[in-house]
């Protein structure tokens, strides 16, 4: 798995491509837990590198999702790949999270709703 | 690695022992096999995950000892259906038996945890468990 962050406008976007399983998942939520440490409120996960998820990284986005939630923030998911997408779909998550195609339509939809 | 390749028959087995850190190799073979059976690339993402979660779930909580123990895996393709099948000598235990979670709940009140069996049994077709003597038999199926 590679992390990488950055900003767009006013979001963090974590950029996570490769792998993430039962023996990485920790960086991964280590680096979201970051993001809220640091009092980010607005972030975007890029998905668009994910190609394996197991229930373990599906623990870091709910703990996300709901870290997000409870502080009145913007998280959105965008450009997974379509097998990524059906484990979220079998795992009920398509529901609970906003995931949108591109980081256009993120970003887009951003600023829809803040004008 | 033995190798029992006929027309439309396939059959590999691994051994690994009950540490997480096995994992990753095993991931590794099982891409490698995948390659070798013309899989689709999704597929071995989901027989990946399945094994993560089986095999991950035998790791943390079938073992009350600190002993090495041995996780049998054998992968079976005849024509389009994929048999999966798990042997532990750890204590007993029913993955098919397990509570599913409810996906219907917002995130706010979603437990965290509990999808990996699920996850299971929504990819494969079938999921029984066995016990024979002091073996936790797992077989698992899927249409291919």
């Amino acid at each position: 798995m590679k992390v990488y962050k950055e900003k767009i406008d006013k979001f963090s976007v974590l950029n996570i491509s490769g792998r993430i399983d039962i023996n990485n998942y920790s960086v991964f939520e280590e680096e979201v837990n970051r993001l809220f440490n640091d009092g980010e409120t607005n972030i975007i996960i890029n998905c668009s590198g994910l190609n394996y998820i197991s229930s373990s990284g599906l623990r870091v986005f709910l703990i996300a999702q709901k870290r997000s939630i409870s502080l009145n923030g913007n998280l959105y998911l965008c450009n997974m790949q379509p097998v990524i997408k059906e484990i979220f779909t079998i795992s009920g998550f398509t529901s609970i999270f906003k995931i949108l195609d591109t980081l256009e339509q993120v970003l887009t939809v951003s600023n829809n709703k803040s004008g | 690695m033995i190798d029992l390749c006929m027309r439309n028959n396939y059959k590999e087995h691994f051994i690994i022992e009950n540490r997480i850190e096995e994992l990753p190799a095993l991931a590794e073979k099982i891409e490698q096999l995948a390659e070798h059976w013309e899989f689709q690339p999704d597929l071995t993402m989901k027989i990946n995950l399945v094994l993560e979660e089986a095999v991950s779930n035998i790791i943390y909580y079938a073992f009350d000892d600190d002993e090495i123990h041995k996780i049998e895996i054998s992968i079976i393709k005849e024509s389009n259906i994929l048999t999966i099948e798990i042997i532990d000598d750890g204590i007993p235990f029913d993955p098919a038996s397990q509570k599913q979670p409810d996906i219907s709940l917002p995130a706010e009140e979603r437990p965290v945890g509990g999808l990996g069996i699920f996850l299971i049994s929504k990819i494969m077709n079938t999921v029984k468990y066995s016990r024979n003597n002091n073996l936790n038999i797992l077989t698992l199926t899927k249409k291919i």
